[in-house]
């Protein structure tokens, strides 16, 4: 066991010295996957920049009535920027494409509710802008809610008060008896998006599983060139081989999550969320998993061209797969499913929500152990198949 | 034709400081070592000749442990490759024909790795780096990366490589292929400097004139077989005067074809 854990320790050493006399696999390693993040984060800096209020036309065929009062109200309580507009022209408006849609209130609206009659509020909306139409969907529920809320409670006073109609000095309900009320909460200044909370998780977690696969080239090579036969004969173990090999390429992973996490850090204002060590946690996790699989894949491979293909093939799939990309949860559902095949997404998973929504180291405990068992499972492999000959033994 | 005898040389040989028994390995259903026996005395240099596939490499491979054999066995220092491997692998040192080498590396960066995966400590190997790269005549470029050597320094850092276990046997498989002549005669010298310091060499090549002026005795070995076994002296004896018929002549007579064919 001690022989092994020299032997490994040497070999990560030997690796990692190779590691940065090669200017390629450095630059490819660290420089890389930045020009990446500065080009995404500057492609994608204007998304979300702040907070946009939505704009909603009603217009009411009303002369006067309750439909005003309304509308008066809801125009000084500043709940939504609002438009109001003559039925007619807000319909041209909508067939023109000018407007998304309106919420209507018709001409018998004031009548119909004082009368104790149904009434309803009509909703016009653009075929195709699903969007506007359930935002205006939204607000004509909040007025009928608040509406028949108030008729309630006014029917209940005219009956406690003996009289079978509801008195014509209704019509002032809305301003002046404050019984219809809108209350909107802000919380915190809206801040601009920083999409470099995505981008640096993103590509680091592409880059470090891109990196340790093709370190699997490296090993074939040396496999092909018969160094690790002459080492063999050496009296060198094959897990020391296997262990040194994981190591080295830990390592290297390790000097990438230094550079990216602090030139995010620093060059990108990056915001690792309220538990920065979850963060680095998981961003090890995932530098150990990516370590086994280059390791493993060494193991199944027989030549250094097949290594090299099935390196960059794996990283290309997974890493959009996994949501490295784009975050996962932009994408439909079944691209979240899948992504859980990967380790990158759920690396990517767990970045999202601890540096996107607040989310503390107990909520990525999931995403966590699946890594590791990710992990593990490559190292299984690894040891099973690896072997130090080019030819069979 | 040559009458030397493999088995009645093995049997005189018994006690040499290696022995091989019987070995055969196949891949892939084909016979690449077919029976061979024979035997290594100490400080002895010894030729394993033939052309390309004869199955000189396999054999070297099944010597030094990196490849077990189908069938037979082999000792060396009374040590069995089968049973024994981890004494046998702390006497013998191997220099593989392909240069297996890091090649961003510096030469002493390679030495100094090689040895301290044999076991030698820090300090001692970076000494014995210093004391092999010396021997093969590359000391002032011991700082210089691999890649910038030429083909002929590259070989000469592979011998050194070998060296840095201390062994006692040495396996040279094929060490001048692609040499220029200058690196080929510092080769050369190397080898026997290491004879003559006490070690056993076991050398493979498919240049005649090589085995002739370095080896102590020769194998021949053609499609796996080991087909003649004798001092270089010996060999051309079987056909003529020894001072004028060569190794190839020799291999001609054995096989009815021309080494190179």
């Amino acid at each position: 066991m001690r022989l092994v854990l020299r032997q490994s320790l040497i070999i990560a050493a030997k690796d990692t010295r190779v590691f940065l006399k090669d200017w390629f696999g450095l630059g490819f390693a660290l420089l890389f996957p930045l020009m990446f993040v500065l080009g995404f984060s500057l492609a994608l800096r204007n998304i979300g920049p702040g907070d946009e209020r939505l704009t909603i036309t009603v217009a009411t065929q009303e002369e006067e009535g309750v439909s005003h009062q309304i509308i008066g109200a809801l125009a000084e309580e500043s709940i939504v920027d609002l438009t109001v507009m003559e039925y007619g022209a807000a319909v041209r408006a909508v067939e023109d494409g000018d407007i998304g849609g309106f919420v209507a209130f018709p001409a018998d609206f004031t009548s119909d509710l004082q009368g104790g009659l149904p009434t309803k509020l009509e909703v016009v909306a653009q075929i195709g802008d699903p969007e506007t139409e359930a935002a205006i969907l939204g607000f004509a529920n909040a007025v009928a809610v608040a509406s028949s809320n108030t008729r309630t409670a006014v029917q209940a006073i005219v009956q406690l008060a003996g009289e079978e109609a509801l008195p014509q000095d209704m019509a002032a309900f809305g301003r002046d008896s404050d019984l219809l009320r809108f209350e909107t909460e802000q919380i915190g200044p809206v801040e601009a998006f920083n999409a470099g909370d995505f981008t640096v998780p993103g590509y680091l977690t592409m880059f470090v599983f891109f990196a340790a696969a093709l370190a699997a080239e490296a090993i074939t090579r040396e496999r092909a060139n018969h160094t690790m036969e002459r080492l063999m004969a050496n009296g060198t173990r094959r897990e020391s081989v296997v262990v040194g090999k994981y190591l080295g390429s830990v390592y290297r992973g390790a000097m990438q999550l230094a550079v990216l996490w602090g030139v995010g850090l620093v060059a990108f204002r990056i915001d690792l969320g309220f538990s920065p060590a979850t963060v680095i946690m998981v961003s090890v996790l995932m530098v150990l998993t990516s370590a086994a699989f280059g390791v493993m894949l060494a193991g199944l491979v027989r030549t250094t061209a097949s290594a090299s293909s099935a390196a960059v093939l794996a990283s290309l799939v997974l890493a959009p797969v996994g949501g490295c990309w784009w975050p996962l949860f932009v994408t439909p559902e079944w691209m979240q499913t899948l992504a859980r095949i990967t380790p990158h997404g759920w690396a990517n998973s767990a970045f999202n929500k601890l540096m996107l929504f607040g989310a503390g180291g107990g909520d990525v405990v999931l995403e966590m152990a699946a890594l590791a068992a990710f992990g593990v499972g490559f190292l299984v492999i690894a040891f099973a198949r690896f072997r130090l000959s080019p030819h069979a033994s | 034709m040559v009458t030397n005898s493999p088995s009645t040389h093995l049997a005189h040989e018994d006690s040499g400081f290696l022995t091989a028994r019987g070995l055969s390995r196949s891949f892939d259903g084909a016979l690449v070592v077919d029976d061979v026996s024979f035997s290594i005395g100490r400080q002895e240099i010894f030729g394993l000749l033939g052309p390309n596939g004869a199955g000189k490499t396999t054999t070297i491979r099944m010597l030094s442990t990196v490849l077990a054999p189908d069938a037979g066995d082999v000792t060396i220092g009374g040590h069995s490759v089968l049973r024994e491997a981890d004494e046998v692998r702390k006497i013998i040192g191997v220099c593989p024909q392909e240069l297996a080498l890091y090649e961003e590396l510096s030469a002493r960066d390679n030495l100094v790795f090689f040895g301290r995966m044999a076991g030698l400590g820090r300090r001692e190997a970076k000494d014995a780096a210093a004391e092999n790269l010396g021997f093969v005549g590359l000391l002032d470029r011991a700082s210089d990366a691999v890649r910038k050597f030429s083909g002929g320094m590259k070989r000469r850092v592979n011998i050194a490589v070998a060296l840095m276990s201390r062994p006692q046997l040495l396996f040279l498989d094929e060490p001048t292929v692609g040499v220029d002549p200058q690196s080929r005669n510092h080769i050369f010298e190397t080898i026997l400097r290491l004879r003559d310091e006490g070690m056993t060499l076991l050398y493979t090549t498919h240049y005649m004139e090589e085995a002739d002026r370095l080896c102590d005795n020769i194998g021949v070995m053609d499609h796996g077989r080991l087909i003649a076994l004798d001092t270089p002296v010996g060999l051309k004896s079987a056909i003529g005067d020894p001072d004028e018929v060569t190794l190839e002549q020799v291999f001609l007579n054995l096989t009815g074809r021309s080494l190179r064919d």
